[in-house]
């Protein structure tokens, strides 16, 4: 049996005393492909932000593995594409907790950088300033910083958000790889269940207005009854070309 | 020409210090989109002088009057706790909160000064007397601004970090807050600092002006910085030559050449692009 890497024991989250989640409990062992997938305002964030620590629980508990590193990768719009960064200056902020306080990057940190920024496939953009990357390569970029802290977990939140198919595809496909060649956890936040169906190994399906959350294997969890459950209208799950599908089922003219 | 600018050489070595001081930190209240929050500090700092000017008439409060850089500081970091918390957004809109505390301190500043002893006398504590700088006060500055310097020289990794990805920052260990806090504390002393000779306006274009033109010059954070320190130093000294023997006002002189640098930088920008 994998070792957990973090645990949530009956966690209910909130925000003063209105409760969005209760009753959580669940594990994410190490090596596992997790994605966290519900409807916008379903709780992913909030289920996020207790996990990374920023969001103190109302009731349970949220246990972490000690020196558990997380590789948080935030959504592109969080960040402010103005600052005169380059590529490489972003990726070597993954560095920053290892450096210290007060302290410049070295060259090992600099070399860390880089080949986080070659794992993503960008090395060659290292100088190239933040504000004139495309959106991919920006997904790329923040990815990249993730991994140069070397993290045992890396958190994506919603990393295909307003991008195009083929960015999206190469996004999806790049954490795939990631996971794969090195074995990292992750977790990848995601409204698109579609997208995120046909890439990870398990799924959460979170529903906070109908208090819902559902995790298991992805063949158990994409699947009508649950997904029609969860997201309380009829739904229709079918295979094209051995990728899943899922869509909400038209009603009948009469 | 040259020798009446330096009858003045200890205001342009003051005026000097406040504007590279000023301009190392306009990188961030610009960067961070907090122009009217220096703005806002800095009519707080002027209403902080007027309120210590106003209490020195009133007997119960002489001893506090006497001291008007310290109640200005006191009210300036007062506010700028209030924005480094947050500045109340949770209820109204950070743009609102700003308003509402330049208009209120616009407002007492004038109020206090007017019901002060003297008050007409002090009005050059409000709008500024940069040609009135003295070596003393020109050490006073520097004992003010030396530090902030080397605080922002020593963790400029870590106040750029948390203002460029605050969600990140907070997931690696770094106590977000706390770091705000702590650059709105080093601004609200620079604009004390400055306040006490520059006034309003002047100080507020050192926190805008300068980074603007090291942001068009610069494709690095250290090169826009060191664009905006170019970029004050010059504008103070020009703008010293050109008022002092022509007999113009000096802040607006310098406010002047300043914007005629962000122009330059602009076309430059432009052209290379």
């Amino acid at each position: 049996m994998r070792p957990e890497l973090v645990r949530f024991d009956g966690v209910a989250l909130g925000y003063g005393r209105q409760v969005v989640l209760r009753d959580l409990s669940f594990a994410i062992p190490e090596g596992d492909f997790l994605g966290l997938v519900g409807p916008n305002g379903s709780g992913k964030t909030t289920i996020l932000r207790a996990l990374l620590g920023s969001h103190a629980p109302l009731a349970g508990t949220v246990t972490v593995t000690p020196g558990l590193r997380f590789g948080y990768v935030p959504q592109r719009d969080q960040v402010d594409y103005d600052y005169p960064l380059s590529a490489l200056d972003v990726v070597l902020m993954g560095r920053y907790d290892r450096i210290g306080l007060g302290r410049r990057p070295g060259r090992e940190d600099r070399d860390r950088a880089l080949k986080a920024l070659e794992q993503v496939g960008i090395a060659d953009l290292a100088g190239r300033r933040l504000r004139n990357l495309s959106g991919g390569q920006r997904q790329r970029t923040l990815m990249a910083r993730a991994l140069a802290g070397e993290p045992n977990l890396l958190v994506l939140d919603e990393p295909t958000n307003g991008m195009d198919l083929v960015s999206t595809t190469q996004i999806l496909g790049l954490v795939r790889d990631l996971h794969e060649r090195s074995g990292i956890t992750v977790l990848m936040v995601s409204h698109a269940l579609n997208e995120v169906a046909n890439y990870v190994e398990r799924i959460a399906l979170v529903n906070g207005t109908e208090q819902a959350f559902r995790i298991g294997a992805v063949e158990e969890i994409i699947s009508e009854p649950v997904l029609s459950g969860m997201y309380g209208i009829p739904v229709e799950v079918s295979a094209f070309q051995g990728h899943r599908v899922v869509m909400a089922r038209r009603p009948r003219r009469v | 020409m040259f020798e009446t600018v330096l009858l003045f050489r200890e205001a342009l070595y003051g005026a000097l210090v406040i504007g590279v001081t000023c301009a190392v930190l306009s990188t961030y209240v610009v960067l961070r989109r907090i122009v009217f929050v220096g703005a806002a500090l800095a009519q707080l700092s002027s209403a902080g002088v007027a309120l210590a000017l106003w209490l020195s008439g009133v007997s119960a409060f002489q001893a506090a009057g006497r001291h008007p850089a310290a109640i200005s500081l006191l009210v300036t970091l007062l506010g700028a706790l209030f924005f480094g918390l947050g500045g109340g957004r949770r209820l109204i809109s950070s743009e609102a909160s700003i308003g509402v505390t330049y208009a209120v301190a616009a407002a007492a500043g004038i109020l206090f000064i007017a019901k002060a002893v003297h008050g007409e006398a002090h009005d050059i504590f409000l709008q500024g007397n940069i040609l009135g700088i003295t070596r003393k006060d020109t050490v006073v500055l520097l004992a003010v601004g030396a530090p902030v310097l080397a605080l922002h020289a020593v963790f400029f990794k870590e106040f750029l970090f948390v203002s460029f990805d605050r969600e990140t920052a907070r997931t690696l260990g770094y106590r977000v807050a706390a770091w705000d806090l702590l650059l709105y504390f080093t601004l609200g002393v620079v604009i004390t600092g400055a306040m006490q000779f520059a006034g309003v306006l002047l100080v507020f274009n050192f926190l805008v002006l300068p980074a603007v033109t090291g942001l068009l010059l610069s494709n690095t954070m250290r090169g826009t910085v060191a664009g905006a320190v170019a970029s004050a130093v010059l504008a103070v000294g020009v703008g010293f030559f050109l008022s002092v023997p022509f007999d113009l006002p000096s802040a607006p002189a310098i406010i002047a050449v300043q914007g005629f640098l962000v122009l330059l930088a602009w076309i430059a920008r432009r052209n290379r692009e």
